[in-house]
């Protein structure tokens, strides 16, 4: 069989796609109402506090060379509940995506295709996500690196163009509600990076070592950190926080606000071009992931016959909230919320058994001797 | 009495068919001119050249000749003192060696490739009888001769008339052999063939021959192959010669700037202006033979200090593997080689230029020509080196940078402008400006169809006036392109088919196309227009997204000879200043990576030396 290997580069770049996305979708919005007009200060410390989360998670897997989180998992906690942790794992990236998809298809529908059933639009999306997770890692993140400075410029240009309707006093009170609630709100507020995480499922497919792979996780947390907070200082300085919290699609709503004379008004559906393919990207992901989670855990050869029905699957858990309200209310209220549980300190939790009981430590080590 | 009775006997010899006796044969043997000695021995000599059936022939065709006991010498001369009857003479034997071949043939399981030359010039004639279905075969030229030696001996040559060059047949082969021979060289037994090659056949390419597969691949591609009577090897001389079309002047590739040589359709004059262009000792051509019936000649060029040795031979594992009656030009070559042939886009380069060819060789690239054709192929290709021109290097940096630019914006156009207008006008009218946006529906209020239909309409039309325009022939060609062009477009608009915009749109969509430098590459673009006219229709600006994302996917999946197709972006790889926009030529320093070459290095750090700015080439 072919060995799948990726480069560095093309890692940071589909992690930064994949956090990025959320920016697309509501979490300006989200950290707006956290943290008012410190909403910024918000993504900084959640940010910094996921930066650490990474390092403690990254510097197990180092002990565990070439070993997947899942694999370390079982080593540590057994084959029972190894699986069970897995499985929860692989459930959550399923609520995870198929509620992207849901985000991402009612925001299709509510900016540029209004009459089209939102179902089709899903379909759309999964159909596109499934051949990129048949065609596998290496596609996907290859994918992620040639589209990543296209949709960095769409961004930046969407930033840029806003100027004229940058108000400084916007953000001020610059502590907003207070340190206390900010902090708080920094603390779930790292479920936004949490995508990180999911390196540590793939490290098979890394070219690159795992000190490397620490480091790509710190830059890429780092570099869309950066995009974040001027994404929402933006937000905030040209939506006032009342209109600001309230907004459906907020990046949407920014491109739809640029005006640049008679001949160059009303561009968001150019920008809809650079959201979307971030969600094509995130959805096939979470595909991707989610099969090779399956077949980590149940030791299967291939996970290309899963992908079927994940896609499914994903589809049918996409259409359980019953509106778009109830949607974005999983987006901000659980997954948001309580996501960083299982993507951080689920992890943390199994690398510090794993490092207490240094099960399993000795004997990959004692392999690669 | 008795004589009454011989006499009767004798009549009825005469007169009576007697089947197996007439078969036998008389035999004379003599000493001198025993042809079966010189076989013999001749077959001795030449050990493994000659078959199982002929070793066999001539080991039966000895006993024979030792078991008749016909003669008796007389001071070393051989007294035929009667006929000796023999059950088969050797001439029985070899006419039943080629009927069995004949059956063989008509059998279908005749091992023509393991065929030897025969000693006897008899029995080749007859196999190349067989095998060229003579008399039947009429450009098929055996001419029998003598070659003036003190004891003339008896010859052949083989030819095919209109593929060789008579001149040289007659001046260089028939006229040193026939005529100009020293009367008094004495030649050894078994080396008539050696001597005619180094002594007597002025040709610079001459080989000696011993299989008929060898012999006839060479004939067949115009050379001239030499039978001598007693030598189980055959001269093989080059007389190529057939009508051939001169170098001329590049037809899809033109360049303003540059050279104007164009290959033709013969494989040794397109070698020849590659290595005219590259003139180094390192430039390797192997040739290769693929097709059992057209058995083409296909050669790969490469640089053998520098190509990777890996890459050469997987080019050689993938031609040699093919397994094909008919290979007729490149282009179906490519069919047979390319990694993904139900992908849109080409995944090998093909050019028609000598300049291209060299500069893609020298960065470690495989050239594969095939006899027959005018293009060349290029291995591996990536998207970026199919967007490149040839004359984006002659031109100074600007200048090609620009053109670099308006061809990265062809591409796009060539793509999305139809999907872009069905979209804007089917899903985000907001996004036109309000005159523009009324001008558009006042000039589609007389359209009574669909935008989608309109669009397919008028890309069908421009289809059929470019596929009308290629094949109907000279002048009229462009004339239906101008008038297909104009009369049809400015009668579809009154008659109110389309609006005009839409004509400016499908105008402007086929001038990118025709930008697009690679031909291959180009024909993919256009198919995928069609798809992404679709998706339009359906989705908007999300169907455009969508099948961008698709577009990349399987172009960043796809590969050439195992080099990533968006090489060296993704995957990212190490490269010099050449990939969308390109560098000043003092600052292409380093070789692309994913060919992996032998020679990373193009040149030094410092490539100007009369220059004092390291930064730009120079001295410190």
């Amino acid at each position: 069989m072919k060995k799948i290997l990726v480069g560095h580069w093309e890692t940071a770049a589909f992690v930064i796609i994949l956090i990025g996305a959320k920016a697309f979708l509501g979490y300006p919005r989200m950290v707006t109402d956290w943290g008012l007009t410190a909403g910024w200060l918000v993504v900084l410390f959640s940010g910094l506090l996921s930066i650490v989360f990474w390092l403690f998670i990254a510097g197990v897997l180092a002990r565990f060379p070439g070993k997947p989180l899942t694999e370390i998992t079982e080593l540590t906690f057994g084959p029972f509940l190894g699986l069970g942790i897995n499985i929860i794992v692989f459930l959550y990236l399923l609520f995870s995506t198929s509620n992207v998809l849901r985000l991402f298809s009612e925001a299709s529908t509510l900016t540029v295709l209004t009459e089209t059933p939102v179902n089709i639009l899903a379909l759309l999306y999964l159909l596109a996500a499934w051949l990129a997770a048949y065609y596998g890692i290496e596609a996907i993140f290859r994918c992620s690196y040639f589209s990543f400075p296209l949709i960095s410029i769409g961004v930046v240009l969407v930033l840029l163009l806003l100027y004229p309707y940058f108000d400084l006093k916007m953000l001020f009170p610059l502590m907003g509600s207070g340190m206390g609630p900010v902090l708080m709100s920094s603390l779930w507020g790292t479920s936004a990076f949490s995508e990180v995480v999911l390196l540590t499922y793939l490290v098979r497919y890394f070219s690159f070592n795992p000190q490397r792979l620490k480091n790509v996780g710190v830059f890429s947390i780092s570099y869309i950190m950066f995009f974040f907070i001027v994404i929402v200082m933006v937000y905030q300085m040209v939506l006032p926080y009342p209109t600001g919290s309230e907004t459906l699609v907020p990046f949407y709503q920014l491109s739809r606000s640029i005006f640049l004379g008679h001949y160059f008004q009303r561009v968001e559906a150019f920008f809809v071009i650079f959201w979307t393919f971030t969600a094509f990207l995130w959805i096939a992901t979470g595909l991707l992931v989610g099969a090779i989670i399956l077949q980590d855990t149940f030791k299967l050869p291939f996970y290309r016959p899963l992908l079927p029905a994940l896609t499914l699957l994903t589809f049918t858990t996409a259409f359980l909230p019953e509106d778009l309200i109830q949607a974005i209310k999983l987006e901000g209220e659980i997954r948001m919320v309580y996501g960083w549980i299982i993507a951080f300190i689920l992890p943390i939790f199994v690398s510090l058994v794993a490092l207490i009981l240094r099960k399993g430590e000795d004997k990959v080590n004692g392999s690669q001797n | 009495m008795k004589l009454l009775q011989q006499l009767g006997k004798n009549i009825a010899k005469i007169l009576i068919f007697n089947g197996s006796k007439e078969r036998e044969h008389f035999i004379i043997t003599d000493n001198n001119n025993s042809s079966q000695g010189k076989e013999t021995n001749k077959e001795k000599e030449t050990g493994s050249s000659n078959g199982d059936g002929d070793s066999k022939y001539t080991g039966n065709d000895k006993n024979k000749v030792k078991g008749t006991g016909g003669k008796k010498r007389k001071n070393g001369r051989c007294q035929i003192k009667k006929p000796v009857r023999v059950a088969k003479s050797s001439l029985s034997v070899k006419e039943q060696e080629l009927k069995n071949i004949e059956e063989e043939i008509k059998q279908k399981n005749f091992d023509f490739e393991e065929l030897s030359v025969n000693s006897s010039l008899e029995v080749n004639k007859r196999y190349l009888e067989i095998i060229y279905s003579l008399p039947k075969n009429k450009d098929i030229i055996i001419r029998e001769f003598y070659i003036a030696l003190e004891k003339p001996l008896k010859a052949f040559v083989l030819f095919i008339d209109g593929l060789s060059n008579a001149d040289i047949i007659n001046n260089s082969i028939l006229k040193p052999l026939m005529v100009l021979l020293d009367e008094g060289v004495k030649i050894k037994h078994g080396e008539v063939a050696e001597y005619i090659k180094e002594h007597l056949l002025p040709g610079h390419d001459v080989k000696l021959l011993n299989k008929y597969r060898q012999l006839l691949d060479f004939v067949n591609y115009g050379n001239t192959a030499i039978f001598i009577e007693g030598s189980s090897q055959c001269l093989v001389v080059e007389t190529k010669g057939w009508e051939r079309r001169s170098v001329g002047k590049p037809e899809v590739e033109q360049v303003i700037l540059g050279p104007h040589e164009a290959f033709n359709e013969t494989l040794r004059s397109n070698t020849g202006l590659i290595r005219k262009a590259l003139r180094n000792e390192n430039l390797i051509t192997e040739m290769l033979k693929i097709g059992s019936r057209n058995r083409i000649d296909v050669a790969i060029m490469y640089l053998e200090d520098l190509a990777n040795p890996q890459l050469v031979e997987e080019v050689k594992k993938r031609i040699s593997s093919i397994k094909t009656d008919y290979v007729g030009v490149a282009g179906v070559l490519e069919q047979f080689i390319e990694d993904s042939p139900f992908m849109f886009s080409p995944q090998i380069l093909t050019t028609e230029r000598p300049d291209r060819v060299v500069s893609f060789l020298v960065e470690g690239h495989v050239s594969i020509i095939v006899d027959g054709g005018p293009r060349v192929l290029i291995v591996p290709a990536t998207l970026f080196s199919l967007m490149h021109s040839a004359e984006d290097y002659y031109l100074r940096l600007p200048y090609g940078n620009f053109l670099r630019v308006l061809r990265i914006f062809a591409l796009f156009i060539s793509i999305l402008t139809p999907a872009a207008y069905v979209s804007i006008v089917n899903y985000h009218q907001e996004m036109i400006p309000t005159e523009l946006l009324l001008s558009i529906a006042a000039s589609r209020a007389t359209v009574p169809f669909p935008t989608i239909f309109e669009i397919f309409a008028m890309e069908f039309a421009f289809e059929l006036i470019r596929e009308a325009g290629v094949r109907v022939p000279g002048v009229i060609g462009n004339t239906i392109g101008i008038v297909g062009a104009l009369i049809l477009g400015q009668a579809a608009v009154q008659a109110g088919i389309v609006s005009p915009i839409l004509i400016i749109v499908i105008a402007i969509t086929g001038l990118a196309s025709f930008a697009i430098p690679n031909f291959s590459i180009s024909f993919g673009f256009r198919g995928i227009r069609f798809i992404f006219t679709i998706l339009a229709a359906f989705f908007g600006i999300l169907g455009i997204s969508g099948g961008l994302f698709v577009l990349l996917l399987s172009m960043v999946n796809m590969k050439s000879f195992g080099v990533p197709f968006l090489a060296p972006v993704s995957p990212k790889t190490t490269t010099g200043p050449d990939v969308i926009l390109r560098g000043p030529v003092w600052s292409m320093e380093r070789r692309v990576d994913y060919l992996k070459p032998l020679d990373t290095r193009r040149q030094p750090k410092i490539s100007r030396g009369w220059l004092k700015n390291p930064r730009q080439g120079g001295k410190k």
